[in-house]
């Protein structure tokens, strides 16, 4: 059923590597094609279109660019554990996973302004911050509850766009032990199957 | 003057976990060991080898590993193996500086100035839980005044919560909520809540007394 999946991905993307990661996660296989979007037009994949940044994921007539679109596309496939997007709990998840995901839109913006200078500067970090504080508190509300992950029992696509907030967040200045919370509940993303690392990524921490 | 610093709920540094944390600006790792008798420790966090965060690392049973190059340090802070040269007896001169560290309350405390004496002043009630631990993004004076914490004193208790503070960085502060642990009538996710409220208050520079009262009437909103 994965046959002909295919991912347009720029690996310093931190939407890519939220790509990455999920079909990781859940043990989906696809076929790569790299791009650097600092290459000019021509040096890109051909079948990459104009105006498109990757991430870009292709199955057969479906073309999908969101991250959040992505990991309901590939939740939703017969052979993904169910509990990714546990029904149960589909509300919950598809909520964080928005929210993950708008998160995920700043923190790239925010990069582009650290990074894509000759001398780093940092941005302006209000809403992630208040991104992070809320996911926080959340968790240590959970975590009272006796749950481990964000919007149901298990681990669900939501987490996985929300540990790439937090896990990249310290490349902006984040310090970690702002949130307590956050840092146990992403030692355990980093112990699930299939757990994948990015440059800022570490394979511990 | 040696002083001790509440710097972390203990239900944020269980068997085998690590933890950075920041006290007056200085790096400190925190871990606990993954041993049937885990000792906390409380070291800087930097590795003697070439400067990476140890809190970047892993717990073996009772050595801490550094993520670099996976150099390996045990409870008496001394390196004990390098990987890269398995042969080769650690010299005594390889170590990590090791901070003064207890568990009292609740609460790790650490004393960055080799302090032996404890506990901090007054005695609180036996039996306490850890709660949770919350940046606030305001002076540690202000949140002391706040909290109602004596000059000399380590801890504020109300009724059955006891509120501590301690300085990551100048400007900022950490708050620690514990609690007696069968006082029953204020649930811990009434207390989170309450405490969310709480920081809030101070970062916007509202009134607090309302909400400090909240504690005193043992009615959290």
């Amino acid at each position: 059923m994965s046959a002909g999946v295919v991912l347009y991905d720029w690996t310093p993307d931190v939407r890519c590597y939220a790509v990455r990661l999920g079909l990781s996660l859940m043990n989906m296989t696809y076929e790569t094609r790299a791009a650097d979007m600092d290459l000019p037009m021509g040096q890109r994949p051909a079948g990459l279109r104009p105006g498109e940044r990757p991430p870009v994921l292709v199955a057969g007539s479906v073309r999908l660019s969101r991250p959040g679109a992505i990991m309901q596309f590939v939740a939703r496939q017969p052979a993904v554990a169910r509990a990714w997007l546990d029904p149960a709990h589909e509300w919950m998840i598809l909520d964080w996973l928005d929210f993950g995901a708008t998160a995920l839109d700043t923190m790239a913006a925010a990069r582009d302004i650290a990074f894509g200078t000759t001398l780093p500067v940092l941005p302006p970090m209000g809403a992630l911050v208040a991104a992070l504080r809320r996911m926080e508190d959340h968790m240590t509300a959970r975590a009272m509850e006796g749950h481990d992950w964000f919007a149901s029992p298990a681990p669900s696509i939501a987490d996985v766009v929300l540990f790439v907030v937090f896990a990249l967040t310290v490349d902006l200045g984040v310090e970690r032990d702002t949130c307590p919370a956050l840092r146990r509940w992403a030692r355990r993303m980093r112990g699930l199957p299939g757990f994948m690392v990015m440059p800022g990524v570490p394979d511990y921490a | 003057m040696k002083r001790w610093q509440p710097v972390s709920v203990l239900s944020d540094i269980r068997r085998g976990e690590v933890a950075g944390v920041r006290i007056d600006g200085r790096e400190v790792v925190l871990w606990r060991e993954d041993t049937p008798t885990p000792a906390l420790h409380a070291w800087e966090d930097r590795c003697p080898h070439r400067g990476m965060r140890l809190s970047f690392g892993f717990v073996r049973d009772d050595a801490l590993g550094c993520l670099y190059h996976g150099w390996q340090f045990g409870g008496g802070a001394r390196c004990r193996l390098i990987p890269a040269h398995p042969q080769v007896r650690v010299p005594a001169s390889i170590h990590v500086h090791a901070y003064s560290v207890r568990e009292h309350a609740g609460l790790a405390w650490v004393s960055m100035d080799g302090a032996e004496d404890f506990p901090v002043g007054g005695t609180g009630p036996d039996n306490v839980q850890p709660v949770r631990t919350l940046h606030v993004n305001a002076s540690v004076g202000a949140l002391r005044h706040v909290t109602g914490i004596a000059p000399d004193a380590g801890i504020a208790w109300h009724g059955p919560v006891g509120l501590a503070v301690h300085e990551p960085v100048a400007g900022q502060g950490m708050l620690h909520v514990v609690r007696v642990a069968d006082a029953e009538e204020v649930p811990l996710p009434a207390l989170s809540r309450w405490a969310e409220r709480l920081r809030d208050a101070v970062e916007s520079g509202a009134v607090t007394d309302r909400i400090m009262n909240e504690l005193a009437m043992g009615e959290l909103a």
